[in-house]
Order: structure tokens, then sequence, then C-alpha cells
């Protein structure tokens, strides 16, 4: 009983305390992904300096996430004043008039050494309307050892070929090691990202110019291919449902070979406290095809605004904290400069500390300077973004096209079949919503 | 035998109810309707011009709805039999004498105050996980290859475990209707030498009958429904094998934020839902009339 | 007269049914056993029943990230405050209906029956609205709101069928003696109807608390109850299973608890009538 006192006593006292100093409050929406667990962690710091405003936060996996501030922002519900939003939500919500420009920010905040890959993703008219969190692209994680073993050596650049046959020499199913493990889950966040990207090296698009969907195409065909290969013979048994997390944790056990997904997961994976391999993981840019695209992505959790909210000033305030260098240092000071949020700043990737104590940090660097959401593909496309379409309709159509490849990846219909029907949504969608006949 | 006055006042005793439930059913289903007459998105905001039944048209030619409908059905019709006659089994057992009823009995109702979510996500992390579940380390122990529940079979899977969350309450009821069991009646039976299972079939299945409709009837009425168990495990997936029609209307919705063709088909959920209901509603009257 | 069962009998049915019982019980069991094992130890192969290092930190971990308390004290209040007032709503209604039966009664039974198919994804967006213009997100009375009126046709129609069973005789000898109305319910029917309310109070609650859609969806932050709670945990960086299990088992035990203690009065009046 003793320690459910304790914890019921010092809610009471937490509680009166808040009750006492709090003026403003900040209701902030955020994923419930490491770092930002970590920000709420932190997250005294910044009470300590503004004692006047308190922090509530609201902190859900990604799916519900997205779709209560969807929901929210769009109905000006206003309970959020500070939302977790990527760089695919935006430049559409920014353009619909939904969020606050972060101007007039406070002293110090320094926007100009945001990574313009990154920045310009989250600017819409020369107007920024969010702040990066953390940055991400996405690269090859594999096991040095399992490399050594299987008498390889991983390029710098390698291609997908090199990684059909890489995964094959490492995988040994009797010991539960996994060639290679890739994202299954429907979602257009998850198995879409990695597929979209993935397809981008393949000469692959999601629409041609003309807005006609392109699941037609041998491009798609090959992708798809490549793709069901390299999961059905080397990946882990239910790959169908793991998304990035999943994948993560059988990372971290020593399960897969080679892991191609988020940079950020590098330094999850390098951390001995939580990973098994943390001492054996090297890292490689995303693969390609030769036809001079990576399938690499480009993404950003960012801090926007709703616009509406009664909170702006103090929001703001909460925003230049978490974004600010001087949260990288606290991270720093209290984590280790490992575990630090990357790839939103461009004076991290000049500080010495950083650098070497993160080992990924060049290559994170290298993949995301390496992504052009401007021109993501091979042949011309009428929209941005390059594991997404930045139109308010994809986040739907994606989610259904993702649901037709895990059924693929499941077994349950032919690649064939697989993309007749992502034809099929494609052209059902895009007719409603008026783009095409 | 009632008067005037005592059937006014039972009226007025029983208007709250009805005035709140209408209001409950008419304003959020009258928006429902309107919206279901609109082209309204919310993602996309500006005029919502009004486009007669072309949700409606969307929403029905979707080949996804027909694969919704039989799912929806087999889900509701697999949890029922499982659990009906799960607990069927059960409430005969239990109904025996032994050691430690209170026990054993308090075990058997746990589940049902498990939370849909949690009672999902244990089940898919830690049982099911063809990797790290349990389910994969008795595969493992019996030397055959992990089976991958939600890939593989994901309806099956989502039945299994809402009848595990649904067990317990048919157990429950079924097993207070078997206590009011006459125990004369079986004993004259038992020493006319009826056997154990012509006692079962004859005598204690026809008592049972009335709270076997009264669990069908309640279970359908959340079983229609039911969403968080999809949402955590499988996403309606892989393709659509196991969306329903609930988490079809959510899809539209809340995932497309499609508000007109959500609420299209919302209007034809509940359309359907009724029939079901009426169609309920008429085996368990008469059920209950006697 | 109790029938005479051998040991032999006994033996065989407590075996069976134990055996079951755990079969059932074993994903609860399980959920909380790894809620104390170190995150390495919940996957460990072969899994490691008992003899493991136990350890709270899954628990302390979980109550430096959120706030349980409050969820906690959120889901007792909305779970209560609407099985209350669902109660008092009630009450009048199928008292009125078991006792003054109409020709329409059962009709309008059956019509709040159907209301609960009211598949909720469909009207969220129009509640979401009404809830926005009313100032009613994230307020825990908004909530009390609408689970009121989710729960209430199962309370109506949960309590109609206890009271039908009510002998009619008594009343009618009660009325013989000269008892008005009230004195009727206060002295004669409120005993009799006690059983079937407590167990209509015990199930609402339970609904209430598991009730995931709705307290999910418009709540943010003051209101939010354990079910929000839990969605911070379904699916998180890394190795989360001993940490799924802590949240999990803080979400359901206070709920578990009060359907241990109480599981008698709840099946008492579990019957829907079905029991004759």
């Amino acid at each position: 009983m003793h320690p459910r006192t304790a914890l019921c006593a010092a809610s009471t006292l937490a509680l009166i305390a808040g009750a006492a100093a709090a003026q403003t409050t900040v209701t902030i929406a955020t994923v419930n992904n490491g770092d930002m667990i970590r920000m709420q962690g932190l997250a005294d710091n910044f009470t300590e300096q503004h004692p006047d405003i308190e922090l509530e936060w609201v902190t859900l996996e990604e799916n519900v996430l997205r779709q209560r501030v969807t929901q929210d922002v769009a109905t000006q519900g206003g309970q959020f004043d500070v939302m977790t939003i990527g760089t695919y939500e935006v430049p559409i919500w920014g353009e619909q008039g939904w969020l606050t420009p972060l101007e007039g920010m406070p002293e110090g905040w320094n926007p100009e050494d945001f990574l313009p890959a990154i920045a310009s993703g989250l600017t819409v008219d020369g107007t920024l309307y969010a702040a990066p969190f953390y940055g991400e692209s996405s690269m090859v994680m594999y096991r040095t050892d399992l490399m050594e073993e299987a008498g390889l050596e991983m390029p710098e650049a390698p291609t997908w070929d090199f990684i059909g046959e890489a995964a094959a020499a490492m995988t040994d199913k009797d010991n539960e090691i996994y060639g290679i493990c890739l994202r299954g889950k429907p979602g257009w966040g998850e198995n879409m990202a990695f597929l979209t990207a993935m397809s981008n090296s393949f000469g692959a698009r999601w629409f041609d110019e003309n807005w006609q969907p392109q699941f037609d195409t041998d491009a798609w065909a090959q992708t798809l291919d490549t793709y069901l290969e390299l999961v059905t013979n080397y990946g882990p048994p239910g790959a169908a449902s793991n998304g990035f997390n999943e994948n993560l944790a059988l990372f971290q056990q020593g399960k897969c070979g080679m892991w191609i997904d988020a940079t950020v997961a590098a330094s999850f994976v390098t951390n001995p406290d939580e990973s098994q391999v943390a001492d054996s993981v090297g890292f490689a840019l995303a693969p390609d095809n030769g036809l001079g695209k990576r399938g690499n992505w480009l993404w950003a959790w960012s801090l926007a605004i709703p616009s509406g909210t009664d909170a702006e000033d103090a929001a703001k305030e909460f925003i230049a904290w978490a974004t600010g260098q001087a949260y990288t240092e606290l991270v720093a000071e209290n984590e280790g400069w490992a575990n630090v949020p990357p790839g939103t700043r461009t004076s991290l990737y000049e500080n010495e500390e950083y650098l070497s104590a993160a080992p990924f940090a060049e290559r994170t660097l290298e993949s995301i300077n390496a992504a052009d959401p401007q021109n993501p593909t091979v042949d011309p496309v009428p929209y941005t973004g390059v594991q997404f379409v930045a139109i308010p309709e994809f986040q739907g159509l994606g989610t259904a096209v993702g649901q037709v490849m895990s059924a693929a990846l499941a077994g349950q219909t032919t690649a064939e079949e697989a993309l007749a029907q992502a034809q099929t949504i494609a052209t059902r969608e895009m007719e409603r919503a008026g783009y095409i006949d | 035998m009632a008067t005037q006055h005592s059937r006014a006042a039972a009226r007025f005793m029983i208007a709250p109810s009805v005035i709140l439930l209408l209001a409950w059913m008419l304003i959020p289903l009258g928006m429902t309707l309107w919206f279901s007459f609109l082209r309204y998105n919310l993602l996309m905001p500006g005029a919502n011009p009004f486009v007669g039944f072309e949700n409606y048209a969307y929403f029905l030619s979707d080949p996804t709805f027909i694969t919704s409908l039989i799912n929806t059905l087999l889900l509701v019709g697999g949890v029922l039999i499982i659990t009906v006659v799960g607990g069927i089994g059960l409430a005969v057992l239990l109904d025996q004498p032994m050691w430690g009823t209170g026990i054993v009995r308090i075990m058997v109702i746990s589940p049902f105050f498990v939370m849909p979510t949690v009672s999902a996500l244990v089940w898919k992390n830690m049982f099911m996980n063809p990797v790290n579940g349990l389910f994969a380390y008795v595969a493992e122990v019996l030397g055959v290859p992990a089976f991958d529940f939600l890939t593989q079979a994901p309806l099956a899977s989502i039945i299994g475990i809402v009848s595990w969350q649904w067990l317990p309450f048919a157990t429950l009821i079924l097993l207070t209707a078997m206590q009011s069991l006459d125990s004369e009646q079986l004993e004259a039976a038992e020493m006319d030498g009826a056997s154990a299972l012509s006692r079962f079939w004859y005598i204690k299945l026809p008592h049972l009958a009335r709270a076997i409709t009264v669990v069908v009837l309640i279970q359908t009425i959340f079983l229609l429904s039911i969403f968080a168990e999809i949402l955590v495990t499988t996403n309606g997936g892989p393709g659509v094998a196991s969306t329903n029609l609930t988490y079809l209307v959510y899809a539209e919705s809340l995932l497309r934020f499609d508000v007109g063709t959500g609420s299209a088909g919302g209007v034809v959920a509940i359309i359907l839902a009724n029939i079901v209901a009426i169609f309920l509603m008429r085996m368990i009257g008469k059920n209950l009339d006697a | 007269m109790a029938r005479a069962v051998s040991n032999r009998r006994m033996a065989i049915n407590t075996g069976v049914a134990w055996v079951l019982a755990i079969l059932i019980f074993f994903p609860i069991l399980w959920t909380i056993l790894t809620s104390f094992k170190t995150e390495a130890t919940a996957i460990a192969d072969p899994p490691v029943f008992l003899a493991f290092d136990w350890t709270l930190e899954n628990y302390e971990t979980v109550q430096e990230r959120s706030n349980y308390f409050r969820h906690f004290m959120n889901s007792v209040v909305i779970s209560v405050g609407s099985t209350l007032i669902g109660l008092l709503i009630a009450i009048p209604a199928a008292w009125a209906m078991a006792f003054v039966p109409g020709r329409q009664t059962k009709n309008v039974l059956m019509w709040m029956l159907s209301t609960k198919m009211l598949p909720p994804v469909g009207v969220l967006v129009p509640l979401y609205l009404i809830f926005r213009d009313y100032g009613l997100l994230d307020t825990r009375i908004g909530l009390v709101i609408v689970l009121t009126l989710i729960n209430l046709p199962i309370i109506v129609w949960m309590l109609y069928t206890y009271f039908r069973e009510i002998p009619v005789d008594i009343l009618e000898a009660a009325r013989m003696d000269g008892a008005g109305l009230s004195s009727e319910v206060l002295y004669i029917l409120t005993p009799m109807a006690v059983p079937g309310i407590a167990s209509t109070l015990l199930l609402n609650i339970i609904l209430a608390w598991n009730e995931a859609f709705w307290t999910l969806n418009l709540t943010a932050a003051n209101a939010a109850p354990l079910t929000a709670f839990i969605a911070s945990y379904s699916s998180p960086e890394g190795l989360f299973y001993a940490k799924l299990s802590a949240a999990s088992t803080m979400a359901i035990a206070p709920i578990l608890v009060m359907g241990w203690f109480s599981q008698r009065q709840l099946v008492r009046g579990l019957t829907f009538g079905a029991v004759k």
C-alpha cells in the first residue's frame, strides 16, 4: 500500500502547487515517440524559466494523435495550443489558414539556423508555420558483425541488388535472425512512406503531370516485386503488421540484419541501455537503382500553433524553448550528446562534441540533404513531398493503398492484383476529388 | 386495472428518458442525415454544396462495402456462437458442486472488466505477436512455425479476442438462469434413468432458452459497433480483411475526413443495424412475453 | 435437498473448472506479472513466470510520464456520475413501464434499445461541433452527458426486467391497506428493488469505465480518463511490453477489484428477465 499512498499524495501536491502558480495553460498534443517523451521529462526546465505558464501534455500514439489534432484544427475545436505535426500537414494547414505564423518569436531563437531542406518544407509563401523538433530522412542501418560473418562489405551507397544479396546472406531463420526488416503496417505514414520513397528510386511516381494514377506502370511493378521478395524471403514473420516501432524493437533485440528506416532510429539502436546490438551497428545511405534518386524520405516532426488559440504568446515561448539551441544543450547535459533531437539545425552538425558522440550524424545529414521534396521523382510530377503527396486527399488515399500493399505482403493477393486495386482506388478517389474526369 | 391517474403519472415518469433519448437520436442523427447530402470534407473548407445522393452512391459502390458487411456479420455471428456455446458449457460446469467456487467464478468473469483497448493491446503484443508473443513461444516448443495470427487470420483473431471479453458475460447470465432451475425436476429425471446428456438436452437447455436470447440481444447491440479492437490490432487490414462497417465509416469520416461520405455510411449503418434490431426484437419479444 | 456427490466427481469438476478458469484468467495474470519485469525479462525466451527480479520501475516510469491520479479521478467521476444520473432518470421510467404497462410500453422499450445501435463513429463530427459550440469539449460534464445517454437504454431495460419480477400482489395488498404512491415506493418497492438497482449500477459503472471511443475523442487533457491514458502507451518506440503492462494494470485494476468485491451483487440482478 505504501507506494500507492505516496503516489496519490505526490499527485495531489503537484496539483495544488500547479494551481497556485499557473496563469496561462498551454495544452500540447504530441506523439509518444522517444524524443517527445524526453522533452516532457525535461519540461520542468521550461516551467522554472516561465513560472506563469503551466504545461498540459496530451501524449498519444501517432495515428490517434493525427486524427485528434486534424479533427480539432479543422473544426476549430480549440483543444490544443501546440500541436505536433509533420511536413505533410504543415503546408496544407498553413495554406488553409489553420496555423499561426511563427513571427514575433522570442529573441535568440535563431530560425536561420534550421537546415534549409527541413525549413523549406515548413514554409508556405515565405512564412514559417511550424518549428522542426526533430528531422529525419531514412537510411540503411545494419549489423556490422553479421555483415562480416556473411563475408560482405556494405558500400556507403548500396544498390537494391546489393541489399537483396546481403539480406539472403545474413538470414538465419533457425536463430531468429532475419536479413532485412521493413515496414509492412498499413498507413500512409507507415508502409507507404517506405514504399513511396522506395518507388522513387525505381523511377515510379504516384501521379503523372495530369494527376493520372500510375500504379499500372512497370516501375511500380518492379518496386513492389522487389519489396515483396525481400520481406517474404528474408523478413521476420508478421512483417505485414510491423511499423517503425515494431521494427525498432526487433532490431534492438538483434533480430534484424538490416533495417531501412528513419535516421532518428540511429540514436536508439546505438544506445547500450536499450539496444542489445549497440556496438555493432553501421549506417549507409538508402539504396538506389542507378536512376539518380535514392529511396530515402524527408520528414520533420514539428511544433505548430493552431490559429485561434487563447495562449499564443505562451505557446510561442514554449516552441522557442523546445526547438531552441539551449534545449539541445539541456538534453546533452542530461542524456548525452547522442540523444539530442537530430536533423533540425545546421549548428548541430558543426558541433564537434555531437559529431564525436553520434557516429550516425554525418550519414543523417547526408541523407537529409539527398532528399528533394520539390523534385522527388525521376519523371516530373505535379506534387511535392518525397514519401507523400502534399494534397489533402493523400491521408485517406495513402492509407487505403497501404492496406492493399499490406494485403499483398500478407499473401492475400498477388502483387499484380494489389497494384490493380491500388490503381482503382486512386482513380476513384481522384475522380471524386475532381482532379481527373 | 391501472387508473387514468396512474397512467398519467406513468407517462410523466417515462417522459424524461424518452425525451432525452429522442434528443440524443434526433440531434446528431439529424445532423448526420443533413451532412450525408453535402459535399463536406473537413480538410477542404469552403462551401459545402448540396449533392443529393452522391455520397450514398460513392459509399455503396465502394467494393469494401460488401466485404465490410460480410465481415460485420461474421464478427457478430462468430462471437455469438463462441460465447453462447462456451457460456453454456461453463455454466453447466460451474453449476456443479466443486471446491473453490468463489475463486473460479472470479477468475472466469474477470475478462469482462478489462477495457477493450487494453485487452486488444495485450492480446496483440504479448500473445499473438509472431516473434515475441507467448503463442510464438508455444509454437517453438511444439516445433511448428509461429503462426502470424493478425496477418494470416485477422478476422478470426479479432473474433477470438472479442469472445474472450464477452464469454464471462454470457456465462454469468446463463449460470444465473441455470441456478434457478428446479432441482427436483432434475432429480426426478435422474431417478427415471435419464442420462446426463438427455437431462441436459431436454431439461436444462430449454430452461436456458430465454437467457440465451437475452445474451444474443445484448451482445449483438455491442458487437455491431466493435471498433477499438480492430483499430488497435489490425487497422482493418491486411487489405480490408478485418474491416467491419463501423470501421469503414471511421475510415471515411476520420481518416479521410470526408464527413459527407462518412455520414452517408453512418446512415446506412444505422438502417442496417435497425433491420437487425427489428429481427432481434421480434425474436426476443416473443421469448420475453412468455 | 442437496444431492450427494461423490468425492471423485467433485474432484473432477474442480479440476476441470480450475484449469478452464486459469486459462481464461491467464492473459490478465500474465499482464500483471509482466508489469513487474524489466523490459528485457518481459520478452525473454523462454518466458519467465515468477522467478525474476521483481521491480517497480515500470510503475515509476509510467507515473513520471502521466498524471495517473488525474486520469483515475476523471474515470471515477465520469463513470459514477453518468451512472447515478442515468439511474435517476431511468428508475421512474422503468418503474412506470413495469407496473403500469401500456400498449406501447414494449415498443418504447425496444425503440430505446435500438438507439444503442447508432454507430458512434457516424455521429462523431456532428457531436464534436455541438460540443465545441457549447464549450463541452474536454469537460467532465460533457462526457457524463454522453455516457449517460448511451447507457440509458441498458439501464432502463435492466431495471424494467428486474422490476417486472416484483410480484404485483404485494403492491395491491399495500394499496388495500391504504398506502399512498410514495409510501408504496418507499417501503415496499425500494427494498425489493435494491438488488436490481445495485447490479444495474455496477454493470453501468463497468461499461462507462471501459468506454473508449467518446472518452478518447471528446477529451484532451483536463477530462481525459484512463482510456486516454492507455492510448499513450499503445505503441511507443523500442521495447515496451513491461511499461504497457504496468499502464494496463493501472488502468484496469480499480474496476477489476471493484468487480471482484461486488460480483455477488452484480450477478444477482444481472438476469435481464431471463430467469423465471
